[in-house]
């Protein structure tokens, strides 16, 4: 018997899922620790040892993966709290990191603050201009070199970096990604002064135009560089010492793991890769219940989170904004908005109007039934009001709700707009879930994706109670609330199911008609060291996974597609395949008509997805508890019917595979409470998810 | 929204020679049903439901234009905006993109309604097109498309929206034209057409639009852009009626109108009644010219009126004219920043309350057949630097301190430095295009902290210059570098955000053929309440300065003129035909953002702060803030204070300590002056400057001087004019506070600029 570990890291819990080689899953949670998280990560591996009645090294020693998604990078990012980093770029553009593009004022900012420009402002800068030294070189579009590198002033930046006391430094030239012969140079005169500070070329993480969006990557990386690299060694190491011998695997925000050897030179892909565990488990199980088009959505206490799985993949972004600053990496497409059960209800003074969010009360002190000193009323304890959850069974009994409050802070909402308090409280949901009901539909319809045909999964504590009535509005069949216990610690389970994921791209302008022997030649190479790194992950060549695309777009047109290349030889008739399938899917996203198909096509980005697929058991149904799931009545309020009625209550974990719930009911489940709305009906599948049809 | 000078009977407003105004109500033809039917009253709840769809219908709107389209202009550019108007025209919610767009769209719907319902008519399904700047455009580029919206036979509200196109044929590829005369130079006017009726494109009107262009397929592209938009906010709306029945949508609109109506009141309320003035110059008509011209902007608030006046503005000329279209716009783009954030920018509250009386003839109202193309780079874009000032210096007159942290100074690029390059590309292609890097413009010092560098426009909230890699990917050039320019953003006690500056040679071509349009070269923008002006825009072309042949000697880059050898040659605010050899520099910044406040009253901490980060200079922190700092790097507080004490005896001759006293019922209204029964008091000081009832500039103490002493980027104005112009400054003649400072020709008298009086004397 041997094991495959995952440990996942949030803001107040370090969750670890232990699956054996029979498909058995042991969960444990404990308590994050801030100030060094290794020791949570540790903690909740022991405690799962424990609860399998093995030695935290007996665990280890049999472990034969080990996963592990972390927000060390991040946190690192959104503190401010990096290394001090210097950066070292071309001459006459380092102010490329301080200007922005000037978007940076206002880059990812949400509606209501995007329209308030007399607060616009740029955020702190990563490197302070003092840090940021410039060095004559100059390479052209082509490659070519228009000026060769100054050693002379590039020793002297160096220098000056280092007397400054630097622990990082950024090295990103003009066209560097194109020929990075100055960035290597460079790089090496850096190793050979101070061997001792972290190094990044901005080639290495990125191969993509833009110099501000590949600066920031790079500047970023080094930012958090240093306390990531230590704190994945920290625990690499003493993971080695407590016998786990195989590659320690870390998340990355592209939905697959990379080493922890080649994490700690790239941490920066780590950046994003919370939600990313949730929208992989989803994909997982996906392909379990044979469902390809899944909206993934995760309704947490502060945010709501929706990623795409389409035609069995999950659709991708290669840019991403943090604090203000964008850069390029390769992530799951997720987006999120302020809405989730801490979401506060709100009188808008001027128009006496309800609002909900975006502000939220959180974890702490949370919903006003959460009695911690909150006492505005938030979706939480609408919820509450409405009968939705109970009080004394709220997450299993793990928290015992004060409906007394919620009710209370729903009158300071209600009573002002002469509303009834219930009346307030059904439409506070019902704002809350037209919103995300919003944004899956921008997640959709917006990329060319008819929500009609797609699943809609609802992981999250309060996914349960919303995810009927969002899926509705726009359309679908079928909701699925996923895995019974297993979703208490549903990121992990999904950094669990992750394969190795390695994004080789580079930047090729290439003309239609194509020039089929140079798309050759580039696919070669980029396979040849995909195959290189595989083998170095210790993947046998039976589970490497390489998988061929071109980004494409019309001449004088922004949007660029990713389109799937056949793999072996190209052809000149697959070069005719690959126009073909470009303007029917430019059509299928942008509309019909819309393909310009005069203006002439290009390639800009050649990439290979190298994956090194996992061996992971399947899961194993959980056992059922043949007791009468029935558990009562209570009275629960529905809009459908306009006012209360007397509600059937079932425990979930006591329901069999196959039965039945015509809704209205409740169905109470250790993570989540699902509410089975009228005209619908809910069942539980041979997997412990619980479905519902609308 | 009034909008005629009463003064001028007799003149027809209806977008012919002179521009369209409304007269409410509207002449509608009797055979068109307008609905009207009005839930009065709607549960808060399905108000918010439908308040949030009605959005995100206009955002999905914005959106499909943005796919269909794919056009760079359209993305990066944001140089479009959707709208939703109700039946007759009234905005519902404007796009949060280009704001001067706004009058444009709700202009077409009126005079569509007005000119067009009888013949050929209005009905379901059909959409007008027009691009006429006297009727429905900011200038010809812009095309409007709107689309009624029909619910049983009546017209319940439109859809519109405004992108602008590549090139619509005339006499210059892309459609500003530096040496126009008149429109006729320009592309060609279009009045609203039906081009799609009862559903249906109509070929032959298609093809008599897209016939004009040097690119018809990029053109039709737009167009089914612009149709896709309309169509799917169209069908989305009227999902909304079909669910929640006609009378509670329209209802909620109503309720938009009226919440952002009244939030727009509440602030106007908390502001006396006044004048306030703003005067912008504005050079060369037209290549050869070496004159400048008055931009004049007055906005009177009387009860809960603001009336917007271009009285003293000079007359059309040249290419420098925009229509009254584009300048109402431009104000309106300002109110809805600066006034309705918090309303989602529903800028029909604020119309409703708005007037605009504009003499025709001039170069914020120009009467057919002036030329218009250049407006959006010109005098709209200056109008709303304007317009910023004018309602800044309102807005401190505001009792409510939250409103007044609104107040700023001028933005940056208050023209758009058109620098437009064409050619053979590296690629042995033709090319023809204008440099975008300018968007990065920069935000105006606040009354409570500094603009931000490089920070864009307060109008766009999204503008996004391209990189350096995308510009040498496109065209056939080599940046030499692209940096922020130290101390150009306008010196105050908060400054104004620092613009910048880029350089390139050819890369990969034999030449460059550039030609420029804009302002803000000789004269910059004006600052705010004694803060300093903008910086001035540049157009810098060394001739022989073989770079790429002297660096690879040096082994260095250069990175400012002063490091470049060759001829220096500074290229006029309109040239045409310039031809940049591979050996030759072209260099060019722009206009930065100005300065809130008398800069010697600025925070020494926050001097050291900018020197120690690179956007401030030591010799600047002397020369205009009297600002000393150690070798270290930290105030020298005593050499500093020394400083300062000299700078105001030369101000005034025996400058007065402070001896304000707090807590009288005086009230702010601006930041160095406040006012007590009939009497303006210096609000450092206390002294008392003047009586109400006079311009409180002419018992000021007043200075003169050259206008580059007011930024060191600023050149000798006699590089680019004939006429002279000064730099005044307005003291307090006890303590020496710079209250205000001007530009103006030396004959000009002091520009009445807070005026609290009734009447104008």
């Amino acid at each position: 018997m041997d094991f495959i570990c995952a440990v996942d890291i949030g803001g107040t819990f370090t969750d670890c899922i232990v699956r054996d080689s029979a498909g058995h899953i042991t969960l444990a949670k404990s308590p994050s620790t801030p100030d060094d998280f290794s020791e949570g990560f540790f903690n909740a591996l022991a405690q799962a040892a424990t609860q399998m009645g093995l030695t935290l090294d007996e665990l280890l020693s049999r472990t034969r993966l080990l996963l592990h998604g972390t927000t060390v990078g991040i946190n690192a990012l959104l503190e401010l709290k990096g290394a001090k980093t210097g950066l070292i770029t071309t001459r006459g553009h380092g102010d490329a990191l301080l200007i922005m593009r000037s978007v940076g004022r206002s880059a990812g900012l949400p509606i209501e603050r995007l329209l308030h420009v007399s607060r616009h402002r740029k955020p702190s800068p990563l490197i302070p201009r003092s840090l940021i030294k410039e060095v004559s070189e100059r390479i052209d579009w082509r490659g070519e070199i228009f000026l060769p590198l100054n050693r002379q002033e590039a020793r002297q930046a160096i220098e000056e970096l280092l007397a400054e006391n630097v622990e990082a430094i950024a090295i990103s030239f003009l066209w560097g990604f194109v020929n990075p012969v100055h960035e290597i140079a460079v790089r090496e005169m850096v190793s050979q002064m101070a061997p001792d500070v972290y190094v990044t070329c901005a080639h290495e993480l990125i191969a993509k135009p833009g110099e501000y969006e590949r600066t920031a990557a790079t500047a970023i990386n080094c930012f958090i560089g240093p306390q990531m690299s230590g704190y994945i060694q920290r625990v690499q190491q003493r993971t080695r010492t407590l016998g786990y011998k195989r590659p320690f695997l870390i998340m990355q925000a592209s939905g697959g793991v990379a080493t922890a050897d080649e994490i700690i030179h790239k941490p920066l892909f780590t950046i994003g890769s919370g939600p990313a565990g949730g929208l992989i488990g989803a994909h997982y199980l996906a392909g379990v219940l044979g469902h390809t088009n899944v909206i993934a959505t995760d309704v947490g206490g502060t945010s709501f989170d929706v990623g795409i799985i389409s035609q069995g993949r999950p659709l991708m972004a290669s840019e991403t904004t943090v604090n203000q600053y964008t850069f390029f990496m390769p992530r799951l497409d997720i987006e999120s908005i302020g809405s989730g059960g801490g979401s506060i209800i709100w009188i808008d003074p001027l128009s006496q109007t309800m609002k909900v969010g975006p502000e939220s009360a959180g974890a702490d002190p949370g919903p006003a039934c959460y009695g911690r000193g909150n006492l505005r009323p938030t979706i939480t304890d609408a919820d509450v009001v409405l009968g939705y959850y109970n009080p004394n069974n709220f997450l299993g009994g793990a928290l015992r709700l004060d409906r007394e409050a919620a009710l209370q802070a729903m009158r300071t909402v209600a009573d002002p707009l002469r509303m009834g308090v219930v009346e307030a409280a059904a439409g506070a949901t019902q704002i809350a879930e037209f919103q995300m009901a919003e944004l899956l539909r921008q997640m959709t319809v917006q990329r060319g994706l008819d929500p009609r045909e797609f699943v809609v999964y609802a992981y999250g504590g309060a996914g349960g109670a919303h995810a009927a009535a969002y899926a509705r509005e726009l359309g679908c069949q079928t909701v699925v609330i996923p895995l019974g216990s297993i979703a208490s610690t549903w990121s992990a389970f999904g950094i669990q199911s992750a394969d190795i994921l390695h994004v080789y791209e580079t930047s090729e302008l290439l003309i239609a008609p194509f020039d089929v022997e140079r798309l050759n030649r580039i696919f070669c190479q980029l396979e040849s060291r995909a195959r290189e790194q595989l083998r170095e992950d210790q993947i046998p060549d039976d589970r490497i996974e390489l998988q061929r695309f071109v980004e494409m777009k019309f001449r004088l047109q922004i949007h660029r597609i990713e389109i799937p290349v056949p793999g072996g030889t190209l052809t000149d008739r697959d070069m005719e395949a690959l126009e073909a399938t470009f303007v029917q899917t430019y059509e299928a996203l942008y509309g019909q008509g819309s393909a310009f198909t005069e203006a002439g096509m290009e390639i800009g980005v050649v990439r290979v997805m190298a994956r090194g697929k996992m061996d992971i058991p399947p899961i194993n149904p959980p056992e059922r508890l043949a007791r009468e799931a029935f558990v009562g009545r209570r009275e629960v309020y529905w809009r459908e019917y306009n006012g209360h009625r007397s509600t059937a209550i079932y425990d979930g974990t006591r329901l069999q595979p196959h039965t039945i719930i015509e809704g209205p009911a409740i169905v109470e489940m250790p993570v989540t409470t699902i509410v089975v709305r009228p005209y619908t009906v809910g069942r539980m599948d041979a997997y412990g998810n619980f479905v519902i049809e609308l | 929204m009034v909008t005629h000078p009463e003064a001028m009977t007799g003149i027809r407003w209806d977008g012919r020679q002179y521009p369209y105004i409304p007269q409410e109500p509207l002449c509608v033809d009797p055979g068109l049903k307008l609905h009207t039917e009005t839930a009065e009253s709607i549960d808060p709840i399905t108000y918010e439901v439908i308040r949030h769809a009605m959005w995100n219908i206009n955002v999905e709107h914005g959106h499909t234009i943005m796919k269909v389209s794919g056009s760079p202009i359209c993305a990066y550019g944001h140089d479009f905006n959707p709208c939703l108007l109700d039946e007759r025209g009234n905005f519902i919610f404007f796009g949060p993109f280009l704001q001067y767009l706004s009058s444009a769209t709700s202009s077409a719907v009126k005079w569509t309604l007005e000119y067009r319902s009888g013949n050929p008519g209005i009905e379901d399904g059909d959409m007008f097109l027009t691009n006429d700047p006297w009727i429905g455009a900011t200038h010809q580029l812009d095309v409007t498309l709107i689309a009624p919206v029909f619910w049983q036979g009546e017209l319940f509200c439109w859809v519109g929206n405004t992108l602008h196109q590549w090139d619509l044929g005339g006499t210059s590829p892309g459609g500003f034209n530096p040496v126009a005369q008149d429109v006729y130079w320009e592309a060609g006017c279009i009045p609203p057409i039906k081009i799609v009726e009862r559903g249906r494109l109509r070929k032959d009107i298609e093809e008599e639009y897209t016939r004009r262009s040097r690119m018809p397929e990029l053109v039709a592209l737009d167009l089914r852009a612009e149709i896709a938009g309309c169509y799917v906010a169209r069908e989305r709306i009227k999902q909304l009626i079909d669910r929640y029945g006609a009378a509670i949508v329209k209802g909620v609109m109503r309720k938009l109108q009226d919440d952002s109506e009244r939030a727009f009141v509440r602030r106007l309320h908390t502001i006396p009644d006044g004048t306030w003035r703003e005067v912008g110059w504005i050079e060369l008509a037209h290549p050869e010219d070496r004159r400048i011209y008055r931009n004049c902007l007055t906005l009177t608030k009387r009860g809960d009126r603001l009336i917007f006046s271009n009285q003293g503005t000079d007359s059309q000329a040249g290419t420098l004219n925009s229509t009254m279209i584009a300048w109402k716009g431009a104000i309106a783009s300002m109110v809805s920043a600066q006034m309705l954030f918090d309303q989602m920018f529903v800028v029909e509250g604020a119309y409703r309350h708005m007037e605009f009386v504009a003499e025709p003839g001039t170069i914020t109202c120009a009467t057919f057949p002036a030329a218009v193309s250049a407006a959006p780079a010109l005098t709209l874009l200056q109008t709303i630097a304007l317009a910023g000032l004018v309602i800044s210096k309102m807005l401190a007159c505001s009792s409510d301190e939250q409103l007044r942290t609104e107040v700023q100074s001028c933005m940056g690029a208050p023209m758009y430095p058109i620098a437009a390059i064409s050619g053979i590309n590296q690629r042995g292609a033709p090319y023809t295009s204008f440099l975008l890097d300018p968007v990065g413009a920069a935000l105006a010092g606040l009354a409570w902290r500094d603009g931000v560098d490089t920070g864009g426009w307060p109008w766009d909230l999204q503008s996004t210059m391209p990189n350096v890699e995308d510009n040498e990917w496109f065209y056939p050039i080599l940046y030499l570098w692209r940096r922020e320019l130290p101390d150009s953003g306008g010196a105050g006690k908060f400054r104004g955000g620092n613009a910048a500056e880029l350089a390139f040679i050819p890369h990969g071509t034999d030449q460059i053929t550039l030609f420029t349009a804009t302002g803000h070269c000789a004269v910059p923008g004006p600052g705010l309440f004694g803060g300093y002006p903008t910086s001035t825009t540049r157009y810098t072309l060394v001739r022989g300065a073989c770079v790429s042949q002297r660096a690879r000697t040096s082994g260095q880059l250069p990175i400012g003129l002063q490091h470049l050898e060759g001829r220096v040659e500074y290229l006029p605010p309109k040239a045409f035909g310039v031809i940049q050899h591979p050996d030759d520099v072209f260099i060019m910044s722009w206009a930065s953002a100005g300065g809130y406040g008398d800069p010697i009253e600025r925070d020494p901490e926050r001097v050291a702060v900018d020197v120690r980060q690179g956007n401030v200079t030591q010799q600047w922190a002397r020369r205009a803030y009297g600002v000393v700092l150690t070798e270290e790097g930290e105030v020298d507080w005593t050499k500093t204070k020394h400083l300062r004490d000299r700078m105001r005896r030369q101000r005034v001759d025996k400058p007065n300590s402070p001896a304000r006293v707090d807590g009288t019922n005086k009230q702010m209204v601006a930041e160095g002056l406040e006012l007590m029964g009939e009497y303006f008091y210096c609000r450092r000081c206390g002294h008392r400057i003047s009586p109400l009832s006079e311009n409180y500039k002419l018992h000021c103490r007043q200075k003169k001087f050259p206008i580059q002493e007011a930024n060191r980027y600023i050149l000798d104005p006699r590089t680019y004019l004939d006429d002279e112009v000064e730099f005044r400054h307005f003291y307090c003649p006890r303590c020496g506070l710079l209250i205000q400072t001007e530009i103006a020709r030396p004959a000009d008298d002091p520009l009445w600029d807070i005026q609290l009086v009734e009447g104008d004397k």
